[in-house]
């Protein structure tokens, strides 16, 4: 008699819990050294629900079919000069900032993962974060692989890794990540699974893929596609893990309401950057920062919250003033760049009539006032051959490592700064946000590279600004200042010539 | 309509041409694992063992090629072509009958207010009645009124042939107007059932613990009667809270039960007792008797809430704050026709 097929739930069970076994000759504290200092108290680990049975086998399977198809579609991409169907060359930056910023988070989250892979001591969480650590290696490749036909014909992308380690406003992501690995793996989980991947991850995914779609990227919209199952997989483990931090002791909950502060705050002021690009850098854009942030945090995440707080969770601290925020962060953080674009690996431009129509649109209570006047004067300056770069270094938020440009809740005409005391030194922080997270672990923060400091310790290849640029690798004249006169724009009017009318790029 | 048979719980359910398979199941009260509900993420996958489905708007990186030719599906994108049968990544309980749900007709043996805005209504059944489990309940079809009237069981499984229901008069409500002012005795009634996975999950051995609100009684009667009567050994605790005295009925049934049965206990709460009235029991909502019967914790057992949803919140926090936790939980809210769709959830919880 043939034995009855075993149920999913079995086979899973067989191919993950069913393989793993307990040390006998070496003590169990000494083969998971990481699994208590932070405080965490886990009684029953086959409490544990596994969020998704996908097993090792069928994984091959998905992921060799997947990538099949995603390959096709680069590989058509590439023979009928896909890079040709954009809306305009200007888009490329949001894809630089992609692959600058992101991609190489992609490979920091496998090794991480991988981490988690060995030191959880649960099997069923093992086994998740090993099949995520692989999706992360994957995503990374299949985004390098995505992008690498623009590198042939478009500046910037051409040392994303060395770059990422080096330039200042990729610091910010970098340093974010950095934070991440550099906590124990329940904060691990908690900031990356949870905070980031579930909470605030269709504020980075859908902005760079709808954003794709609009702007006729359809390699990256693939790829999207391609990974969007695999994300629905990692959103549900980090919906499943503080679930279950919370339930095995309530002892967990103060300190994972602290991760949840915490990361929910470094997520927020990562996020500028995607919010920079949705309101300024697609040609069509897809709904402005403040859109976006009221559908998938507002209202997502008000739902979210609303059910956590059954198990005494609240909303993360400073939620208000991201929200009062909305108006403003990201007029602010197009400003840096516009100021410092001589020193970055992407283009800034001009904010032309049509692109001020949408901005007034969009932000009705604050772009005419605050953001609008500082544009036409930075026009005005440009026009009559002034246009304006500052040469100062700006200095940066200990935490965020941000730019301190942003302005007071409620008052945009005031920089808000605070001030930390640690160890007989002063660092700055950007926010009350920033500042609790310093004040917690300042042991930590004070150890932080911050690209400004590391130039004035003569760290960075030398004193002058072409120097820093050389140990940036910033192809000087190519890679960095406005749009406008750039060999990219040269070369894609020269692409359009007879193809089609010069569309005056903009809104929608 | 075709049907969707889903294993392995064995549960069928009617699907509506166009209808997707997640969407009918949800209605029907079956849970499948879901995310984003438009055929991207691929999470409600399930295996189509037997009929025929239209894969609907599936992503193909969503639903792969291979997939397809093993009969694999999105639930929130596929609809039917035939009757159908999945195997979706459920769990099986043993603790669930498969009871097929038929039409019957009932007659009314008696009415009776057994409280100042509950009817109790006892309906007799021909031939072997209907075969139920406690706690489940049916669909009442109402002579002119549109749609149907859910109501829960009160009476014990073990009459099959004599149904008891509990109305309570919804302000403004219709079908309950229609049952209060115009239904008499020995009239006919035509209904649907069993219905329901409200039921008792006893081969978990807890100690049980009963909420209920107002005519939220009536499922949890019936689960009592019934497992007092199989001889079930944990504690059993019945929590029933009105707004005053005369709106607790069944208070002399419960204290006659709880003197027969040393496992059983009751405990009757009034949230708004008036001057006039005897009262000496406790005062309050039937969630903080609770807290205080068990000191705020509620780890080790296993809860069920039947009520109005305010109640049911009120339970579920106060549970989960004496750290007893969803698979622990069960409920049935007690919805009128007027109440407005539920608000905005997250997919933190999947029943409660």
């Amino acid at each position: 008699m043939t034995p009855r097929k075993m149920s999913l739930k079995q086979k899973y069970g067989a191919y993950t819990r069913g393989l793993d076994w307990k040390p006998t000759y070496q003590r169990e504290d000494d083969v998971f050294p990481f699994a208590k200092y932070e405080g965490i108290k886990i009684h029953d680990w086959d409490a544990w629900e596994d969020p998704f049975k996908l097993t090792m086998d069928a994984y091959w399977k998905f992921q060799a079919e997947k990538e099949r198809k995603l390959y096709a579609v680069i590989d058509s991409m590439a023979q009928n000069n896909g890079q040709l169907g954009i809306t305009d060359a200007r888009y490329l930056n949001a894809v630089k900032l992609f692959i600058q910023g992101v991609t190489p988070l992609e490979y920091q989250a496998h090794r991480h993962f991988a981490h988690l892979a060995r030191h959880l001591p649960g099997a069923g969480l093992r086994v998740a974060a090993q099949m995520q650590s692989i999706d992360e290696l994957r995503h990374c490749q299949t985004q390098i692989h995505t992008i690498s036909h623009y590198n042939k014909y478009f500046d910037g992308i051409h040392d994303f890794t060395h770059m990422h380690d080096r330039l200042w406003y990729l610091s910010v992501p970098k340093s974010f990540f950095d934070d991440a690995t550099s906590a124990g793996p329940f904060e691990f989980l908690t900031s990356i699974s949870f905070a980031f991947e579930y909470v605030l991850t269709n504020l980075l995914f859908v902005p760079f893929m709808s954003g794709a779609a609009y702007n006729g990227d359809m390699a990256t919209v693939t790829f999207g596609f391609s990974a969007q199952s695999d994300e629905s997989r990692h959103m549900t483990l980090g919906l499943e893990a503080v679930r279950f931090l919370l339930e095995q002791d309530e002892a967990n909950v103060p300190i994972v309401q602290g991760w949840i502060d915490k990361w929910f705050w470094r997520g927020y002021r990562l996020l500028s950057l995607v919010g920079m690009m949705m309101d300024y850098m697609l040609p069509k854009k897809v709904m402005s920062w403040g859109e976006a942030w009221e559908t998938y945090y507002e209202q997502a995440g008000g739902a979210l919250f609303a059910d956590l707080a059954r198990y005494g969770i609240r909303e993360p601290k400073y939620a208000d003033v991201a929200k009062a925020e909305k108006g403003h962060m990201t007029h602010q953080a197009w400003g840096i760049f516009y100021n410092y674009t001589h020193a970055a690996a992407m283009h800034t431009w001009d904010i032309d009539e049509a692109h001020m129509a949408w901005l007034r649109e969009k932000y009705p209570d604050t772009f005419a006032q605050h953001y609008e006047p500082r544009y036409r004067k930075w026009r005005e300056q440009a026009e009559e051959g002034k246009r304006f770069y500052n040469n100062g270094l700006p200095q940066l938020c200990q935490v965020c490592q941000i730019p301190m440009a942003f302005t007071e809740v409620g008052d945009p005409n005031t920089i808000s700064f605070r001030v930390s005391e640690h160890g007989g030194d002063r660092f700055h922080t950007c926010s009350d946000g920033c500042k609790d997270i310093f004040d917690h672990e300042p042991e930590k923060y004070a150890q932080a590279w911050l690209p400004v400091h590391q130039i004035f310790q003569g760290a960075c290849g030398g004193a002058t600004l072409p120097e820093v640029l050389d140990w940036y690798h910033i192809n000087q004249g190519a890679d960095n200042m406005d749009y406008a006169g750039s060999p990219e724009e040269e070369q894609w009017n020269r692409w359009m010539e007879g193809r089609r009318p010069v569309v005056p790029v903009a809104a929608e | 309509m075709p049907t969707l048979t889903i294993e392995p719980i064995g549960e069928t359910i009617e699907v509506a041409p166009g209808q997707t398979l997640l969407d009918a199941c949800l209605r029907a009260g079956v849970w499948l694992p879901h995310a984003c509900g438009h055929g991207l993420c691929g999470t409600c996958k399930v295996e189509v063992l037997e009929g025929e489905v239209d894969h609907g708007g599936a992503s193909p990186f969503a639903l792969m090629d291979f997939e397809r030719d093993d009969g694999k599906t999105l639930a929130c994108s596929a609809m039917l072509l035939s009757d159908t049968v999945i195997e979706a990544d459920v769990d099986e309980d043993e603790d669930a009958r498969r009871i097929a749900v038929d039409d019957y007709v009932g007659r009314v043996e008696r009415r009776e207010m057994i409280t100042p805005d509950i009817l109790g209504l006892w309906l007799r059944l021909d031939g072997a009645g209907l075969d139920f489990q406690a706690g489940q309940y049916v669909n009442l079809r109402l002579p002119g009124i549109e749609g149907t009237r859910a109501f829960s069981i009160a009476s014990s499984p073990t009459e099959p042939n004599l149904i008891e229901l509990h109305v309570r008069r919804v302000p403004g409500g219709v079908g309950t107007a229609w049952l209060h002012d115009e239904l008499k005795e020995g009239d006919s009634l035509d209904f649907t059932g069993p219905l329901g996975r409200f039921y008792v999950r006893r081969s978990a051995e807890k100690p049980l613990i009963f909420l209920a609100g107002g005519s939220g009684l009536s499922s949890p009667k019936g689960m009592i009667l019934d497992l007092l009567e199989q001889g079930y050994s944990e504690p059993i605790t019945l929590l029933h809270g009105g707004r005053r005295p005369c709106d607790l009925h069944f208070g002399d049934l419960f204290r006659q039960l709880e003197a027969e049965h040393d496992n059983f206990r009751y405990v009757p709460a009034v949230s708004q007792p008036e001057a006039d009235d005897v009262w000496g029991g406790e005062t309050g909502y039937v969630h903080e008797a609770a807290e205080r019967l068990f000191e705020g914790r509620f780890s080790g057992c296993q809860a069920y809430l039947c009520g109005p949803p305010s109640m049911i919140e009120a339970g579920v926090v106060a549970l989960m704050k004496g750290r007893l936790f969803e698979r622990d939980i069960f409920m049935e809210r007690f919805l009128t026709a007027g109440d407005a769709e539920a608000t905005a959830r997250s997919p933190l919880f999947r029943k409660i």
